[in-house]
């Protein structure tokens, strides 16, 4: 059946989930209608929220919705869980290349109180624990692994610190404390190369010291040696290849993905969909095969939305390019109800995106890639690609999302701003979505719809 | 006259700066370190940012930022926007059980002394590098010899003199006091902030073990030739790397082993958490503290007046209060 593509709220859903049931939709072991998220779940927020109408989207949703619920079942399948903290995309390439391992990132409990709507009560519980609301959400991580009723305890705990955010550090090292032996690795403030010093390329344009490179190299190895010791079968070279080949399948995919509706005259997929797709390519929702298939699912619908010129939000919206990850899913639907939508992003990993050097040897390709975090360089090397890509997506505005209590967001939205305005003179804005951000709604609003009239007014001189 | 060259910790080894014939400044210990109000801006460290101000300031210096917190990081990257061209970012690895880490610190060390010498500073002599690392264990270790028996307020006065100028300062003994002896953990600990330790005296207690970053703990690097077979810079880099004391290290392991043993011989029966507003390194440890050593700890925030803010110091005087 051919139905144009539109948004729908949860209810609305229900019907489209029967419909395309009786036309025979064909689902993953994990698939379902929406609904059942929120009754088993308590994932309340879903209620709130507009999600395309695409059986590739419902994939989506569903693939990340059953997350928990899948790592326990591969728990009990006899796989060995590896939780990855704060690199974001490289360690679970490595756990990934060995079989009967899988990798997911604790820091995802950020997301619980907005899903969960606050009902969790994980953020007055790591207040309870001696983090408080001076703190970013990620801080439900801890209340998380206490109470046991999200993820799976893993089996080993791998930490990049160092060059990392103030907040992650710190409630990590309080998990440490609290009994959750904590494998750390030190990830290094990348910083260019004086004059004279060997030099290495790194993705996404960046340069680094070979003797940093070097030296995340050498944390790898132990890490790579941990992981191995835990799946009883050494992690060679030919493995790791072959795991970064399959990561680069699905940053592949979400290139096209992200060349196809970012670029396109209208947005062939909503804003929302688009965030948790890349979020995809962190540590594949913890299933890389299947990341995959979700990933082909979503190409394949828009590049038939675009074929038959069917859009979801308007050609007439303003071109915005997104910083940050949103505490609250509901401001990417916001954006789009406001008038704008989105035409590139840096939701903190794109070195996630970037695909890893297949000519080098492999550990040497992921230090590399690691070393292109845009949260460990300087905020201007940042602040530098985000002007490159808007000026490849002819952005007309920047929205830096502040995330409340994050140490980052203390600094790099003036100077990201400040740069943006400076090189490409396009109005950005800052704003700070707290988990759940109805009572900010009128004044979150009107600034967005402020920043909406500016740049169209921008068109017309 | 010697080029001043502002450290923002003091895990960045000043003897290596004297050694390159710059003086080197706990950026803590300079007098125009800030007046007034702390600078506070949403989320931004009142500490971080205060170096940054004072870096843009002070053009005809150089200001050493480290990499120990993100906020000082990100300083360090507004200081550079802001045209601060004498600031360099010393990488201070946070893991120290691994080579890498060490090998790190080493190099960044080397790095510094290149930035060293491009500001006007001069090739460092082994020579003059032993005989000031020798002079500097004697000083440290005479400053901590009279840490538990001297005035709380005469020692920070002393300690921070010495992160100034690397002088000793002689110490007077404390009198006797039946007070309630307390540890002061935390951040940074400026002139501004010594009346506190009057404050706290007058609030019946007493600080037996001043652990905040830039005082006690901060003496601990110590410099051992064996039979003066030793290369100057393996001291120096040993002799700090080895000794760190930091709350940003992964583990942080070391605070809680320097700290145990120091609490329970100086009797210590509560511990007054020291922070800055913005700080979550040391805030996110007050309950581990609590837990760790099983007394009761006080959050107190560095304000922009000197010593405590009056509410600070009605939390105090409760503090000091439920411990008698
Ligand atoms: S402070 Fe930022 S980078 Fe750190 S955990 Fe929170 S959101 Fe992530
Ligand atoms: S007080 Fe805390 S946040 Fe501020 S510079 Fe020191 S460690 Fe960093």
């Amino acid at each position: 059946m051919n139905t144009s593509p539109r948004k729908l709220n949860l209810d609305e859903w229900d019907d489209r989930y029967e419909q395309l049931r009786r036309d025979g939709l064909r689902e993953a072991g994990y698939g379902g209608p929406l609904r059942r998220h929120v009754v088993r779940e308590k994932d309340f927020r879903l209620q709130q929220l507009q999600f395309d109408n695409s059986p590739a989207a419902l994939r989506l949703w569903n693939f990340l919705l059953t997350e928990n619920e899948r790592l326990h079942q591969a728990r009990a399948n006899g796989h060995k869980i590896v939780g990855t903290m704060k690199d974001l995309g490289t360690v679970p390439v490595m756990a990934y290349a060995l079989p009967g391992v899988r990798a997911f990132y604790p820091d995802g409990a950020w997301w619980t109180p907005c899903l969960m709507e606050c009902s969790d009560k994980l953020l007055q519980q790591a207040e309870a624990m001696g983090i408080d609301a001076s703190f970013c959400p990620v801080r439900a991580m801890l209340p998380a692994f206490e109470n046991g009723e999200h993820f799976p305890q893993p089996d080993l705990l791998v930490c990049s610190t160092g060059a990392v955010c103030d907040d992650f550090s710190a409630i990590a090292q309080r998990l440490e404390h609290l009994g959750h032996p904590i494998f750390w690795w030190e990830i290094p403030r990348r910083r260019q190369p004086a004059p004279g010093e060997m030099a290495c390329a790194l993705p996404g344009n960046l340069a680094a010291p070979k003797i940093q490179v070097d030296c995340v190299r050498t944390e790898l190895q132990r890490i790579g040696k941990a992981l191995g010791h835990l799946a009883g079968k050494t992690l060679e070279d030919d493995c790791l290849a072959a795991g970064i080949r399959a990561a680069n399948q699905a940053r592949r995919l979400l290139d096209s993905l992200r060349r196809t509706v970012y670029f396109a005259p209208a947005a062939p997929l909503p804003a929302l969909e688009m965030l948790v797709a890349e979020m995809l390519a962190i540590h594949f929702c913890s299933d890389r095969e299947e990341t995959i298939v979700v990933l082909d699912g979503l190409l394949a619908e828009v590049q038939l939305r675009v074929r038959r010129n069917q859009f979801i939000v308007s050609a007439e919206a303003v071109r915005i390019f997104w910083v940050n990850p949103v505490a609250d899913l509901r401001a990417m639907n916001l954006l789009e109800e406001l008038g704008g939508r989105i035409c590139g992003s840096d939701y903190m990993f794109t070195h996630a995106l970037d695909l890893i050097p297949e000519n080098l040897p492999p550990l040497e390709a992921l230090a590399r890639t690691a070393l292109a975090d845009p949260m460990v360089g300087p905020t201007s090397d940042r602040a530098m690609r985000i002007v490159r890509e808007c000026q490849a997506g002819h952005a007309e505005a920047v929205v830096v999302s502040r995330i409340p209590g994050a140490s980052h967001c203390a600094r790099e939205g003036e100077i990201i701003r400040e740069i943006v305005r400076q090189t490409i003179g396009i109005p950005a804005i800052e704003l700070e979505i707290p988990p759940v951000c109805d009572a900010l709604l009128p004044s979150l609003g009107s600034r967005l719809q402020a920043l909406v009239e500016t740049a169209r007014d921008r068109r017309t001189k | 006259m010697q080029m001043d060259v502002f450290l923002t910790s003091p895990w960045i080894p000043a003897e290596w700066i004297r050694a390159h014939g710059l003086q080197p400044r706990g950026i803590w210990s300079a007098e125009t370190f800030q007046h007034g109000p702390w600078p506070l801006s949403a989320g931004v460290c009142a500490f971080a940012e205060a170096a940054v101000r004072f870096a843009e300031a002070r053009t005809n210096s150089a200001v050493i930022f480290s990499t120990a917190c993100d906020q000082l990081r990100r300083g360090f990257d507004t200081a550079i926007l802001r045209g601060q061209s004498r600031a360099f970012l010393f990488n201070l690895p946070a893991t120290w059980q691994t080579a890498a880490a060490t090998q790190m610190f080493r190099s960044e060390l080397e790095r510094l002394g290149q930035f060293l010498l491009a500001i006007g500073g001069r090739a460092p002599s082994p020579e003059v590098l032993r005989q000031d690392l020798l002079q500097s264990s004697r000083t440290r270790k005479r400053l901590l010899e009279s840490a538990s028996a001297s005035s709380p307020r005469g020692f920070a006065e002393a300690v921070a003199r010495f992160h100034w100028d690397g002088a000793f300062s002689p110490l007077q003994p404390a009198a006797p006091t039946n007070h309630i002896p307390l540890a002061l953990v935390g951040g940074p600990f400026l002139a501004p902030h010594w009346k506190l330790l009057d404050e706290i005296e007058a609030a019946g207690g007493r600080v037996a073990l001043n652990a905040t970053e830039t005082v006690e703990c901060s003496l601990s690097p110590t410099f051992e030739f064996e039979a003066g077979a030793n290369h100057p810079f393996d001291v120096l880099v040993h002799g700090y790397w080895d000794n760190i004391i930091g709350v940003f290290q992964r583990p942080n392991t070391r605070l809680y082993s320097w700290l145990k043993p120091r609490l329970a011989s100086r009797h210590v029966r509560g511990i007054v958490l020291w922070h800055f507003t913005g700080c979550d390194l040391w805030r996110a440890e007050a309950q581990t503290f609590r837990e760790t050593f099983g007394l009761p700890v006080l959050l107190l925030e560095a304000s922009g007046e000197p010593g405590a803010a009056p509410r600070e110091i009605n939390r105090l005087q409760a503090f000091v209060e439920t411990l008698r």
